[in-house]
């Protein structure tokens, strides 16, 4: 088995799967995987492939016009999930895209469709979480909300509270993958990567003194029925490890 | 009728008036897309977002609040009513619209559900609250979700300025009969709730007609597919725009329907002109109403023929369900102590949803002679077991009609079960996957000729199972085993009370 390897990046694993691809192996002799490898074995080749962009065009360009825009939307949107087989994972439904078409993100006969699917269902929910959860600050008359999702999905975020919210100054910042979307009033938003001593800085926003927070508190409160108290229901449907930077869970 | 503690802090006032909204069920941001706009504040989805979820398991998606929890009205079985010694307090416009967009912003809602206690009289108050509401989309720029209570009485030309500022208007039924009604809302009538329904349906049909839509509401896409729906042309008896003639349940109780009939269609102009200026479509999310469940006499047949009867009348989006909460000693009302009725509750719920996506009709789920729901299992199964002639169903054949009747069969795997067909056979783990539960629906259908396991297609042993799968639900619904497991042991193994 030879087993090819890159970072979680877009164009590191169009790459991958490029070298993969035209190595002629066969299919089942390869496999794919993201870094950091958690436990190296003894008989595979390994092989570590860095970023190539024009490699990654060629790949992307193939899938757009062999297969259609829409596929690509689907497996780039994929490429995001924490699941460390999603490069394999997408190896596989390429294969597949490139055999039957668009039509093979359908075809739940085979495994790698089916686990796609579950990939892809499990972190659209992840994404919609966020959208749903996420908590804003204000600070001096901009609106700061801190995540941390388990997928790099910060991007898919931006277009949503653009949308919501397109005449605010607002940010949001990932503290576990150490990036940021930023809002500016009536303009386009950007993604930026922070260093240490910015995340540093900006963690300190969620302790501004917010009274529409303690109100909030208050009407969360209020508004549950004690007759109907049901603290399971609750927690499936808004588990606990979920409930960080959610203000309304923060007891003080 | 105006506030007696002036010196409330807008907490406080928080506190008091969500408090006194609580009692609404209602609190989905769906019905509606609408992109952003800049300038603006905020926009909608017709998904629906829920922002949390309180302590009692509930969605929370719109800042719910009444405009005053001060009322005229004496409804028995409200918190609010005159008759109660409670705090009392009153919103601002201002207000109502600070807390809207700041909580908004902070990403705590989608939007507004503002509901209200009479102030003075109805006309007033549905005045204040369009006030509300206008300030609200106007000096606020809102361009979120808002959910608004018709007062009952109030005005045409009040309703029509709501259904313009708002996106969703709801009219609470409460009961379903006007018996009931005299007894415990002695300010309220039936025509007063049925002919306000009756003209927002027709201003809703006749604003979606004027920007070339369908008259009624759009619904779940597999109805489509459902020779049978409720919202099919022939459940409709072709007659597709005409409100108020298709009245089965609601007609006997109301008796205005001559009125109800002349009064079809007519529009009225809004309260203030400028509300047209908007250019806001008229509740285009549509109308709903809520029933209490369990603080009259009502069967469950009876409730779910209502239902159906405003979706097919009225074209409601939405029927809500609230069991009964024992607030007020009343000797027209169940004890204090009553137990609040949730897993009846739950079962109606499950009811409407086979009414609204699984093409079933009230009548076929329920009867004069079995007018009740069984408490041990789901009304789908429950159809099941009665009609065991029809399975098991071969699951690379059946129609979407015979499909959706299987139950641990839902639409969505409906949907996934017909494109896989066109590529091949379909076989038991491929269902599995497609998220049919099999623990329910192996009783049911055959895949390529073949069950699952070897079982006879015997009612009394598939209940059984199935209801042993349904209790640990029940309990968690109920809260307590007591009940279900008293009832397992009698019915399926005859022991005796003696015994343990
Ligand atoms: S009208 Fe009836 S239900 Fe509504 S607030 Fe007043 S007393 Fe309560």
């Amino acid at each position: 088995m030879t087993i090819y390897s890159c970072e979680h990046e877009w164009e590191a694993m169009l790459t991958c799967i490029y070298e993969a691809w035209t190595s002629r192996k066969g299919q089942q002799n390869i496999r794919l995987v993201l870094e950091p490898i958690e436990q190296y074995t003894l008989f595979d080749e390994y092989i570590h492939v860095d970023a190539d962009h024009e490699k990654a065009v060629k790949v992307m360009d193939a899938i757009n016009q062999k297969i259609s825009p829409f596929f690509y939307r689907e497996i780039a949107f994929c490429s995001i999930a924490y699941e460390p087989y999603i490069l394999d994972n997408i190896f596989r439904v390429l294969l597949l895209g490139f055999a039957y078409g668009e039509q093979a993100l359908n075809m739940v006969q085979y495994e790698a469709v089916m686990d796609n699917r579950k990939i892809r269902k499990r972190l659209g929910m992840e994404v919609e979480h966020f959208k749903e959860f996420i908590r804003f600050h204000e600070v001096a008359g901009r609106y700061v909300a801190h995540i941390e999702p388990k997928s790099k999905l910060i991007l898919t975020l931006g277009h949503a509270f653009m949308d919501r919210m397109p005449s605010e100054h607002w940010m949001i910042v990932d503290d576990v993958h150490m990036e940021a979307i930023i809002h500016p009033m009536n303009q386009d938003y950007y993604y930026r990567k922070l260093n240490e001593e910015e995340l540093e800085q900006l963690l300190h926003t969620e302790e501004a003194n917010d009274e529409y927070t303690d109100m909030w508190k208050t009407f969360f409160d209020a508004i549950a029925i004690e007759q109907r108290a049901n603290y399971r229901c609750q927690r499936n449907l808004f588990p606990i490890w979920t409930r960080k930077h959610v203000v309304e869970f923060e007891h003080n | 009728m105006y506030d007696l503690q002036t010196n409330l802090t807008l907490d406080e006032k928080l506190e008091i008036l969500a408090d006194a909204a609580k009692y609404d069920v209602a609190c989905t941001s769906s019905g509606v897309d609408r992109a952003g706009k800049e300038g603006m504040l905020g926009n909608s989805r017709a998904c629906g977002v829920c922002h949390s979820f309180a302590a009692d398991g509930r969605c929370i998606s719109l800042l719910k609040i009444l405009m005053t929890n001060h009322c005229t009205y004496d409804c028995k079985y409200c918190k609010n009513r005159k008759s109660n010694d409670v705090p009392r307090a009153t919103f601002t416009p201002d207000e109502i619209c600070q807390l809207t967009v700041e909580f908004y912003k902070r990403n705590y809602i989608e939007g507004l559900f503002l509901s209200s206690g009479i102030l003075q009289n109805p006309d007033y108050t549905m005045e204040k609250i369009c006030e509300a509401l206008r300030l609200l989309r106007t000096k606020y720029k809102f361009n979120g979700y808002i959910h608004v209570k018709a007062i009952p009485g109030a005005s045409q030309e009040l309703l029509y300025s709501a259904g313009l500022l708002a996106d969703r208007i709801s009219i609470n039924m409460e009961l379903p009969t006007q018996e009931s009604l005299g007894k415990l809302a002695p300010n309220k009538t039936m025509t007063n709730i049925i002919k306000p329904m009756n003209q927002i349906s027709s201003t809703i049909a006749n604003h979606r007609l004027a920007i070339g839509k369908n008259a009624r509401m759009e619904r779940a896409g597999i109805n489509d597919h459902l020779v049978n729906s409720i919202f099919g042309k022939a459940a409709m008896n072709g007659q597709d725009m005409i409100f108020g003639e298709n009245y089965a349940e609601i007609e006997s109780s109301t008796g205005g329907l001559e009125e109800l009939k002349r009064d079809n269609s007519k529009l009225y102009l809004p309260a203030e002109r400028m509300d047209l200026n908007l250019k806001r479509p008229f509740a285009p999310a549509g109308q709903s109403t809520q029933m209490i469940i369990g603080a009259s006499g009502e069967s469950d047949f009876d409730l779910i023929r209502t239902t159906q009867s405003l979706y097919q009348s009225f074209d409601l989006k939405r029927v809500f369900f609230s069991g009964y909460i024992p607030l007020n000693e009343d000797s027209n009302l169940p004890a204090l102590d009553t137990p609040v009725p949730l897993l009846r509750e739950h079962r109606l719920y499950q009811a409407d949803w086979l009414l609204r996506f699984y093409g079933f009709h009230a009548e076929e789920l329920l009867s004069e002679e079995k007018p009740n729901f069984d408490n041990r299992i789901d009304p789908k199964c429950d159809w099941a077991l009665r009609h065991l002639d029809i399975f098991p169903v071969e699951i690379n054949k059946a129609s979407y009609d015979t499909l959706l009747r299987v139950p641990g069969i839902g639409p969505t795997s409906v949907k996934r079960i017909m494109s896989a067909r066109r590529y091949g056979k379909i076989t038991f783990p491929m269902l599995k996957k497609m998220g049919v539960v099999l623990k329910r629906a192996q009783y049911f259908i055959t895949c390529n000729g073949q069950m699952l396991y070897k079982i006879p297609i015997e009612e009394r042993f598939i209940l059984n199972q199935l209801t042993d799968m349904e209790r640990a639900n029940t309990i968690k619904i109920e809260g307590s085993n007591q009940t279900a497991t008293q009832m397992n042991l009698f019915t399926d193994f005859g022991l005796q009370t003696s015994v343990g």
